[in-house]
C-alpha cells in the first residue's frame, strides 16, 4: 500500500472507531554511505527506510502506534485505541490543525547532488588526504566515511494539517589513527552539508585534536579555572538539554522548576532556541506548529522553557515549536531546534590569554553515564592542556571534571565568540562557543 | 520467511560483481512500551520494525544495502545495490539451503497474550513500593517494554537459521529532593524471556524500593572526595568495568583492524592471574542471550581470560577473515539498518575465591562502589569512564558514610592487572551496548572485586 492509501484507510478506521481525531507522522530515507580505507572500498551500504507512526485522539487521551510494514491498518488502529485507554494523565493533548508555515531558505548540500561515483571518489580523497596530511597518520579507522541521506517527512492529521518537508543531509567524517613512538591516538572531525572545500578543513581538525593528546599526563587533584572548548561546552550542554524541556519542569523533573524570571547563569550567558538559522532552518516541529524563535536565557535570566503543543497548554502558554521526536516510532517529547548559547566578542585565543594559569578542556567522555540532567550534577572523564601565563604547555588525560550544571551557568565568565554544533546536526541540534569557567574540581594524581 | 526460490535468487544476484560471500538477513520485531510518571501512566506505545539486508564480502570487504520492503522485487534490488560495490566477475555460486537451524522462544507467556492492564499493574506495584520507602520520594519514573525480536539468516554457504528473542526490561528511576538538591536512584532488572520474567525472576516491588533506597541515600551522601584509592566494586552491574575497560577491546571491530591495546596479545597475561572472564551467549532466558548470532552461527560459551591469559578475541566473519581466527557465535546487530559485527552477550567475571567481607576489611581508606552506573571506552587507548551511582567511603576497613557523583577512570589494562580479589557469588544485570552495529541487550557481571588503586572523580573535599 503507499503511504497515501494507508493514511487514509488509517484516518477513516480511527474515526469510525470512535477517536477524536487522528494523525500519521511518517518519515521515509533514502541513503548512502561509503568507507574507503587502504584505497580500496572497505564499507558500502545503501539504505531504505519508511516508518509511519500514528496517533489516535480517544476521550482526550493520546495512544501511539508504530509500523514499517503498511499492511494491516486494522490493527495498527487496534494498538492505538488500546494504548489511549490506558492513558491516566490528565493533561489535554491536543493536535495541530490547518496552518500556514513561514518560508525558509533552501539549504545547499553540495554533495546531495553528487553521484555515486563522485562519492566513492571523495571518500578516497578523504583517506588519500588525510594520510599525507601529517606523517604520524598511520591509518584511518572505520567511522571514515561519506554519508548521504534524503529524509521526506509527513505530519497528516484528521483536523486538516498537511505539514511535509524534505530534507538533504550528507556529512563526512574524519578518523584518523596517529602513532609517534609507543602511542596511538585516534582523531575524529566532522562536518554536516559540506561542501568540497570544507573536506581540508576536517581533516586537519581530526589531526590536530589527536596530535593533542600524545604525551598526557594527570595534573593533580584540585581545583581549576577553565576553558571549555566549543565542541566539548556543546556535548555538555545537550546532555543537560532536558533541565529546560517544559515536560520535565512540569514533572518535578528539572531544577529549573519555578525559576523563570530569576537568574540562573552569569549575566554574559544567553540562550536561544532559533529554528530559523540559515544552515539547519525548519517551518515547523515533531507536531507540525509552525516554527517561532525563542530566548530561553537572556542575559543570565531565565525567559522561557520550551514547550510542545500539551505542555504550553497546561502552562497557559503558547507553544514554542519544540515538539520532537527521538525516532519516527517515539511518542511526542520536546526537542531543540538550533539551540545554543549566543557568542560572546573574545575567540578561543583571546580566552586563553585571559584564563592565564589552568586547563584548556577539549574533550568529555561518558556524558551518558557520568551526568544527571535531574540533579545536574556532572563528573566526567576529560582531555585537554594544561595552561600557564596565558599559553599551554602540556597535554593532559587520565582526568575528571565534576561539578553541577547550574552552578557552572553562573561561574562563567566569558563567552567566546566561536560557536560550534554538537554531532548529530541535521534536526535537532544543540551548539555553544567556547565557554572560560571560574572553577571545577578536578581529580587527577 | 521468503520462499527458497527468492532466497535463491536473492543471495545469487548478490554475487554478480564478484564477491565470494553473501548473505540475507530478515528481521521483524514487535514491541510495547509504557512509562508511568509520579504514578500516572503517561504514554503508551506498539512498535512493529521489519525489514531486510543483503551483504555481500570480497575478501575483508563489504557492501550492505537494506531496504525496509521485502518484496521479491526490493530484496534483488537490495541484492544488486550490495554487488554494485565490486566490479568483477562472477566467482562463486550461492549454494542451495542444506542447513536449516531453528531457535525456539525462552517465553512461557509471551507478550502478545499480555494486555495493557498487566503492564499498567506491574508499573503502579513498582511506582507504590517506591513511593511507601520514603517521604523524600518526591518523583517517580517507571518504564517498561519487552519486545519480540524474530530474525531469519541465509547464506550462499547454504545455512538457514531462524531465532525468535523475547525480551522484557522494567526500569524505575526514584527522585529524592530537599533543599533545592535532587538525587536519583535506578533499578532496571531484565531478562530474555516472556511476561513470566515478573513472576520468575523480578520482584517487581523490590525493583521500587531498591531505587528509592539509593536516591535517599544519595541525597544525605556528602560529595565523594577526589583521588587515586583502592576500589571495591561489588556484583552485578559492577561488571560493566570488564564490559568497558576489557572486552570492548577483545571486539573484532577493533582487533581486526589494529586499534585495540589487546593485539597480538593472545596466550599472554593481560590481567591478574586470578582473573577469569566468560562471555556466554548460551545461556537460557538472560538478557543478552540468542540461540544463533546474526550471522546464523550457534551462540557460544568463550572463555576470554584464564587466570589471567588472554585465550580468545570475540569475531564474527568479517573479523574472522581479517584475523585469520576462528568464528566465535559473536556476530550481533540491532536490527536490518546495521551489517552484523563481533559484540558481546552476557559478559562477566567468573567467581573467585575470596571473602566478600575481608577485602572491604582489609583495604585501608577507599572506595565501596555499590552500585554502578554506566560507562564508555576509548578501545584503541583503553580509557574507560563509570560513573558510579551509589558509593561509600570506607577508612580503616570500615565503612564511613555514603558519598555522592564518583567516577571511575583509568585504563583497562591497566586496571586487570590490578585486581587482587574475586568474590565466590556472581550475579548479572542488563545494559544497552551501543557500538557499530547499533544498540544491542548485553548483560554484565562479576562477584564483588577489588582494585588496588584506580582515579576516582569527584568534587569533595576530606570526609
Amino acid at each position: 500500500m503507499t503511504f497515501s492509501e494507508f493514511r487514509d484507510i488509517l484516518f477513516k478506521l480511527a474515526l469510525e472507531k470512535g477517536c477524536e481525531s487522528a494523525e500519521v507522522y511518517a518519515s521515509s530515507s533514502e541513503g548512502f554511505s561509503v568507507t574507503v580505507l587502504d584505497s580500496e572500498i572497505n564499507k558500502y551500504s545503501v539504505e531504505q527506510t519508511n516508518g509511519l507512526n500514528l496517533r489516535v485522539l480517544v476521550n482526550g487521551r493520546n495512544g501511539y502506534a508504530y509500523t514499517e510494514v503498511f499492511e494491516d491498518p486494522e490493527e495498527l488502529v487496534r494498538h492505538a485505541i488500546d494504548n489511549a485507554a490506558v492513558i491516566e494523565s490528565t493533561d489535554v493533548m491536543p493536535m495541530q490543525g490547518a496552518c500556514e508555515y513561514p518560508e525558509i531558505p533552501d539549504v545547499t548540500d553540495p554533495l546531495g547532488a553528487f553521484d555515486e561515483k563522485e562519492k566513492i571518489e571523495l571518500a578516497r580523497r578523504l583517506e588519500k588526504d588525510t594520510l599525507a596530511f601529517d606523517s604520524r597518520v598511520t591509518r584511518c579507522d572505520q567511522y571514515n566515511s561519506v554519508n548521504t541521506s534524503v529524509i521526506k517527512t509527513h505530519i497528516h492529521n484528521t483536523l486538516g494539517l498537511a505539514a511535509d518537508s524534505e530534507q538533504s543531509i550528507s556529512y563526512v567524517i574524519v578518523n584518523p589513527i596517529l602513532r609517534e613512538g609507543e602511542e596511538e591516538h585516534m582523531g575524529f572531525g566532522f562536518k554536516f552539508r559540506p561542501s568540497p572545500d570544507d573536506i581540508p578543513g576536517v581533516i586537519k581538525e581530526s589531526v590536530e585534536n589527536a596530535l593533542l593528546e600524545f604525551n598526557a599526563s594527570p595534573v593533580d587533584s584540585g581545583e581549576y579555572r577553565i576553558l571549555l572548548r566549543n565542541d566539548a561546552a556543546a556535548d555538555l550542554i545537550a546532555s543537560f538539554f532536558s533541565m529546560f524541556s517544559a515536560e520535565s519542569v512540569q514533572k518535578g523533573l528539572s531544577l529549573l522548576n519555578g525559576k523563570l524570571g530569576e537568574t540562573i547563569a552569569a549575566p554574559c550567558v544567553s540562550i536561544v532556541d532559533d529554528p530559523f538559522l540559515a544552515d539547519n532552518p525548519r517551518a515547523f516541529d515533531g507536531e507540525g506548529v509552525p516554527s517561532e524563535k525563542t530566548d530561553v536565557i537572556k542575559d543570565g535570566v531565565l525567559a522561557s522553557y520550551l514547550y510542545n503543543l500539551k505542555t504550553a497548554l497546561k502552562d497557559g502558554v503558547k507553544s514554542t515549536s519544540n515538539a520532537g521526536r527521538p525516532s519516527v516510532a517515539s511518542p511526542v517529547g520536546i526537542a531543540p531546534s538550533n539551540f545554543y548559547i549566543t557568542a560572546g566578542e573574545k575567540s578561543f585565543d583571546e580566552l586563553k590569554k585571559e584564563l592565564g594559569s589552568g586547563l584548556i578542556i577539549t574533550e568529555l567522555s561518558g556524558l551518558h553515564a557520568g551526568l544527571n540532567p535531574v540533579s545536574g550534577d556532572f563528573s566526567l572523564i576529560a582531555k585537554g592542556q594544561l595552561v600557564e601565563n596565558g599559553e599551554a604547555v602540556r597535554s593532559v588525560d587520565q582526568i575528571t571534571c565534576a561539578g553541577n550544571f547550574l552552578t557552572l551557568m553562573h561561574d562563567i565568565e566569558a563567552v567566546g565568540n566561536d560557536i560550534r554544533w554538537s554531532f548529530g546536526g541535521g534536526f535537532g541540534r544543540v551548539g555553544s562557543p567556547c565557554l572560560l569557567i571560574k572553577k571545577v574540581v578536578v581529580s587527577g594524581k | 520467511m521468503v520462499k527458497s526460490s527468492i532466497v535463491s535468487a536473492v543471495l545469487d544476484e548478490a554475487l554478480k560483481t564478484g564477491g565470494d560471500f553473501s548473505e540475507l538477513y530478515l528481521q521483524d520485531t514487535e514491541s510495547n512500551s509504557m512509562r508511568m510518571i509520579n504514578g500516572v501512566v503517561e504514554t503508551a506505545n506498539y512498535e512493529r520494525e521489519a525489514g531486510a539486508g543483503v551483504r555481500v564480502l570480497k575478501g575483508t570487504k563489504s557492501a550492505y544495502a537494506y531496504s525496509v520492503d521485502t518484496s521479491e522485487a526490493a530484496l534483488i534490488a537490495c541484492a544488486r545495490a550490495a554487488a554494485s560495490a565490486f566490479n568483477g566477475m562472477k566467482d562463486f555460486e550461492a549454494k542451495s539451503i542444506c542447513v536449516d537451524r531453528i531457535g525456539r522462544s525462552w517465553a512461557k507467556q509471551p507478550f502478545a497474550e499480555i494486555g495493557n492492564s498487566d503492564r499498567v499493574e506491574l508499573l503502579r506495584r513498582a511506582t507504590e513500593a517506591a513511593k511507601n520507602q520514603s517521604d523524600e520520594i518526591t518523583q517517580t519514573i517507571a518504564a517498561y517494554m519487552d519486545f519480540d525480536h524474530r530474525t531469519w539468516v541465509y547464506n550462499s554457504e547454504g545455512l538457514h537459521a531462524e531465532d525468535r528473542r523475547p525480551r522484557t526490561r522494567l526500569a524505575v528511576q526514584a527522585v529524592a529532593m530537599a533543599n533545592g538538591e535532587a538525587q536519583t536512584g535506578s533499578v532496571s532488572p531484565g531478562y530474555g524471556v516472556g511476561f513470566e520474567a515478573y513472576k520468575d525472576k523480578i520482584d517487581v516491588e523490590a525493583v521500587g524500593r531498591e531505587a528509592a533506597k539509593t536516591a535517599v541515600t544519595m541525597l544525605h551522601a556528602p560529595e565523594c572526595p577526589a583521588g587515586k584509592v583502592p576500589v571495591v566494586i561489588d556484583g552485578g552491574f559492577g561488571g560493566v568495568i570488564l564490559h568497558e575497560a576489557c572486552v570492548h577491546g577483545l571486539e573484532a571491530t577493533s582487533v581486526g583492524r589494529g586499534s585495540s591495546v589487546f593485539c597480538g596479545k593472545l596466550g599472554q597475561q593481560i590481567a591478574s592471574p586470578i582473573v577469569n572472564a566468560v562471555d556466554d551467549g548460551t545461556l537460557p532466558g538472560e538478557w543478552g542471550s540468542m540461540h544463533f548470532d546474526d550471522e546464523g552461527n550457534p551462540a557460544q560459551r568463550n572463555l576470554l581470560i584464564e587466570n589471567g591469559i588472554l585465550k580468545t578475541y570475540l569475531v564474527d566473519r568479517l573479523g574472522s577473515r581479517l584475523m585469520d581466527h576462528p568464528m566465535t557465535g559473536s556476530s550481533r546487530r540491532e536490527n536490518y539498518t546495521y551489517a552484523p559485527t563481533s559484540r558481546m552477550t552476557n559478559t562477566f567475571f567468573a567467581p573467585g575465591s575470596d571473602d566478600e567481607e575481608e577485602m572491604i576489611r582489609t583495604m585501608g581508606e577507599g572506595l565501596f562502589a555499590a552500585k554502578m552506573g554506566g560507562g564508555s571506552v576509548n578501545p584503541l587507548t583503553g580509557e574507560f569512564n563509570f560513573a558510579v551511582s551509589e558509593a561509600y567511603w570506607v577508612r580503616d576497613g570500615k565503612i564511613l558514610c555514603p558519598v555522592r557523583g564518583a567516577t571511575l577512570i583509568g585504563k583497562g589494562a591497566e586496571v586487570l592487572m590490578k585486581i587482587d580479589r574475586i568474590g565466590r557469588r556472581m550475579w548479572m544485570a542488563p545494559g544497552m551496548c551501543g557500538s557499530l552495529s547499533g544498540s544491542i541487550p548485553t548483560n554484565v557481571g562479576q562477584p564483588r572485586i577489588r582494585v588496588s588503586e584506580i582515579v576516582v572523580g569527584g568534587k569533595g573535599g576530606a570526609l
